[in-house]
C-alpha cells in the first residue's frame, strides 16, 4: 500500500461514544417493577443510552481546516471534546501530532476576575510559565480588543466579549491543532477579520483546525474541507463547497417542511461520501519523538 | 428537529442490538495512515512524568489558588476582613459558651487555650478535606475545557485552603496568648510549622483520596462528612481522653490517630512547654507520608476517568 506524503496531524480511527442520561420518556420506562419503585424512590429518572457518536474514522493533514456540520445534538461538540482528549471514547482510538486546544463556548474562565487576570490563568493553564504569559498578554489583548474593559471582571462582560477574549488566550499558545467549538458566532465584523487572519497564519505554520459552526455559508469561507454529520454518523466528509452546498439545500428543505425532499438530498449526499476506514501503519517516520519523552 | 433518518433504521437514542444498514450505494474507502509521531490524545502518563508534568503547572496552581480565595472574599462587602473576622467570631462562640456558662475546664489545664486549639487546627483539617473532595466534581468545566494533569486542581484547592487558613492560625496564636491564663512564647512554638506542614501533607493525600472517589460516586460527599464528624470526636477537640479513661487499649488507639497527634503535639508546642514525644513524631510522619503516597498513586490511576461525563 502506497502512503500519502502528507503531514498528519489528527488521526480519527472508528470512535464511538455512548452515555446513559436520564430520560422522562415514558416509553423507555424500566420494565421491572422493582427498578421502577426503586428509581421512584430516589427520585431519579430511567436513564437511556444516547449513541452521540456511531463510528466515525477520519485523518486531518497540516494546513487543513475542517469545519463540521450538523443539526444541534448530531455530535458535533462530543466529536471536538473526543479529539481533544477532554472526554474518552467508550470505542476506537485518538491520535495527534501534538496536543490539541479544544476552544469551547463554556471555557472555564473565573467570572470574578478581571479580563486581565483572566488571561494570565488561562496562559498558565495552557502551560505557560509566568514570563511567557506575560510577554503573550499584550497580543491576546490586540486580538481580543476589549479596550478598557480588560481590567473590568469577566462577569460585566456580553458574550460576544468573553468569546473573544476566550478565542485570543487560545490562540495564544500557537497550537497546532486547534479545536473551535462554535466560539467565533459572537464576534462582530471587526473581531471576524482579526480571528480568521489568526487562525490563516497557524494553519500556515503548519497546522490544522476543526471548527463547529452553525452556518453552511461560514464553512464556505474559512474551510478547506466539511464533515456533515448527522445522528453521530458521517453524512459526508469531502470539500467544504460542495459538502456546505448539499448541507444548504438539505436544511433549507427542512426549514420549509419538505420532509420528502429533505430526505432525497440526505439520501444523495450520503451516497456521495464514502464509509472510511483506516488502516494504521506504525512507526514509518524514524525521527518520531514521543511527545511527552521531552 | 428533521425526521431525516439513515436509510434502514429510525432511531438512534435507544441503541439498536445490531449495526444499522447502510444504504448499499454507498462506497467504502480504505485509507492507509502512517500514525509515527502520533500519539493517542488523554493517554496516562508514568507517575514520574506525570509529577512533573504536575510541577511545571504550579504556576497555574498558585494563580488559581490565589485568584479563587480573591474571587470569593470579593463576594462580601467586608472582602478580606472576613478571613480574620470568622474564625475570631468562630472562637467567641466556644468562649462564651465554655468559658462564662459553663464554668467547665473538664479537668484540662488551660482549657481554653486547649478548646481554641483544637478547634481550629481540626476545623482545617475537615474544611480541606470538605472542599478539597469535590474539587474535581466543581472543576468540571475546567477539566472540559483545558487539558492539564487532574491533580492540578485539588493540589489548587488545598493551597486554597492553606492560603485561608493563614489569617485564621495567626487569629488562633493571638487568642491563645491573650486569653487568660494566656500561653507564653517559648522556642518550641518554632515547631507548630512543623506540625502544621505535616498536617498540610496528611490533608492533601486524603484529599486526593477522596476527590477520585468523590469524582465517581459524589454521594460521597454525604459520608465523608459524616465520618469527619467521628473523626473529630475521636481526635479529642473538646475534652482529653486521659482525663475520660484508663483503659490503656483505648489510649493506645487513640494516639495513632494522626489527627489525635496534631493536636496534641501543637498544644503541648503552644500551651504546655513540652517537646513533643517522639513516638508522636512518628506516628504523624507515618501517617502523613502513607496518605499522600496513596492518594498520588490513586488520583494517578483515574487520571482518563475525569474528563467522562
Amino acid at each position: 500500500m502506497e502512503l500519502p506524503e502528507q503531514d498528519v496531524q489528527v488521526v480519527v480511527d472508528d470512535v464511538h461514544v455512548r452515555y446513559s442520561a436520564p430520560s422522562s420518556d415514558r416509553s423507555v420506562r424500566p420494565v421491572s417493577r422493582v427498578q421502577r419503585v426503586a428509581h421512584r424512590i430516589v427520585g431519579r429518572e430511567p436513564t437511556v443510552v444516547v449513541r452521540a457518536l456511531a463510528g466515525i474514522s477520519l485523518v486531518a493533514h497540516a494546513g487543513e481546516a475542517v469545519g463540521v456540520l450538523g443539526l444541534n445534538g448530531s455530535g458535533k461538540s462530543t466529536l471536538l471534546r473526543v479529539i481533544s482528549g477532554l472526554e474518552r471514547p467508550s470505542r476506537g482510538q485518538v491520535l495527534a501530532a501534538s496536543i490539541p486546544v479544544l476552544l469551547g463556548v463554556n471555557a472555564a474562565l473565573l467570572p470574578d476576575l478581571t479580563g486581565q487576570q483572566n488571561v494570565r490563568l488561562g496562559c498558565l493553564a495552557m502551560g505557560m510559565t509566568p514570563d511567557e504569559a506575560a510577554a503573550a498578554y499584550p497580543e491576546v489583548i490586540e486580538l481580543a480588543g476589549l479596550g478598557a474593559a480588560v481590567h473590568r471582571p469577566m462577569r460585566t462582560y456580553s458574550s460576544g466579549m468573553g468569546a473573544r477574549l476566550r478565542f485570543a488566550i487560545a490562540v495564544a499558545a500557537r497550537p497546532s491543532i486547534l479545536l473551535i467549538d462554535e466560539a467565533l458566532a459572537t464576534g462582530d465584523a471587526a473581531f471576524k477579520e482579526r480571528s480568521e487572519q489568526a487562525m490563516e497564519q497557524m494553519r500556515a505554520a503548519a497546522g490544522c483546525q476543526f471548527l463547529v459552526v452553525q452556518s453552511a455559508k461560514t464553512v464556505e469561507q474559512m474551510c478547506t474541507r466539511a464533515m456533515w454529520l448527522h445522528q453521530g454518523r458521517l453524512v459526508w466528509d469531502g470539500p467544504a463547497p460542495e459538502v456546505a452546498l448539499a448541507y444548504r439545500i438539505w436544511a433549507t428543505h427542512i426549514a420549509k417542511g419538505n420532509q420528502d425532499k429533505a430526505q432525497k438530498a440526505f439520501d444523495d449526499a450520503f451516497a456521495t461520501g464514502a464509509d472510511t476506514s483506516l488502516h494504521l501503519i506504525a512507526g514509518l517516520r524514524s525521527e518520531a519523538v514521543a511527545r511527552h519523552a521531552k | 428537529m428533521s425526521t431525516t433518518t439513515f436509510a434502514g433504521h429510525t432511531d438512534q437514542t435507544n441503541v439498536p442490538a445490531q449495526r444499522p444498514e447502510r444504504t448499499p450505494l454507498r462506497a467504502k474507502k480504505l485509507v492507509p495512515v502512517d500514525c509515527g509521531g502520533l500519539e493517542p490524545v488523554a493517554n496516562r502518563p508514568s507517575l514520574d512524568e506525570y509529577l512533573h508534568m504536575t510541577w511545571q503547572r504550579r504556576h497555574f496552581i498558585w494563580a488559581d489558588a490565589r485568584a479563587r480565595t480573591l474571587s470569593e472574599s470579593r463576594r462580601f462587602l467586608l472582602g478580606t476582613v472576613w478571613l480574620v473576622l470568622r474564625p475570631v467570631l468562630d472562637a467567641s462562640v466556644y468562649l462564651v459558651v465554655f468559658g462564662l456558662l459553663l464554668k467547665s475546664n473538664r479537668g484540662v489545664e488551660n482549657f481554653l487555650g486547649y478548646l481554641v486549639v483544637g478547634v481550629f487546627l481540626f476545623r482545617f483539617t475537615s474544611g480541606a478535606i470538605n472542599a478539597g473532595s469535590r474539587s474535581i466534581v466543581s472543576g468540571k468545566a475546567m477539566v472540559r475545557s483545558f487539558s492539564f494533569p487532574r491533580i492540578a486542581l485539588p493540589v489548587a484547592e488545598v493551597t486554597r485552603q492553606v492560603l485561608r487558613f493563614m489569617p485564621t492560625l495567626a487569629a488562633m496564636l493571638v487568642l491563645i496568648v491573650l486569653i487568660p491564663p494566656g500561653a507564653r512564647l517559648s522556642w518550641r512554638w518554632l515547631l507548630l510549622p512543623v506540625v502544621v506542614a505535616l498536617q498540610v501533607v496528611l490533608i492533601a493525600g486524603l484529599v486526593l483520596l477522596t476527590s477520585r472517589m468523590v469524582a465517581k460516586v459524589p454521594d460521597l460527599t454525604q459520608v465523608i462528612s459524616l465520618l469527619n464528624r467521628f473523626w473529630m470526636y475521636g481526635s479529642g477537640v473538646m475534652y482529653s481522653f486521659e482525663r475520660f479513661t484508663d483503659n490503656q487499649t483505648v489510649l493506645a488507639v487513640v494516639r495513632l490517630n494522626p489527627m489525635y497527634q496534631v493536636l496534641d503535639m501543637s498544644r503541648d508546642c503552644l500551651l504546655y512547654a513540652r517537646t513533643p514525644a517522639l513516638w508522636s513524631w512518628v506516628v504523624l510522619v507515618v501517617w502523613a507520608a502513607l496518605a499522600l503516597a496513596a492518594g498520588l498513586v490513586y488520583f494517578w490511576r483515574g487520571e482518563e476517568s475525569y474528563g467522562t461525563s
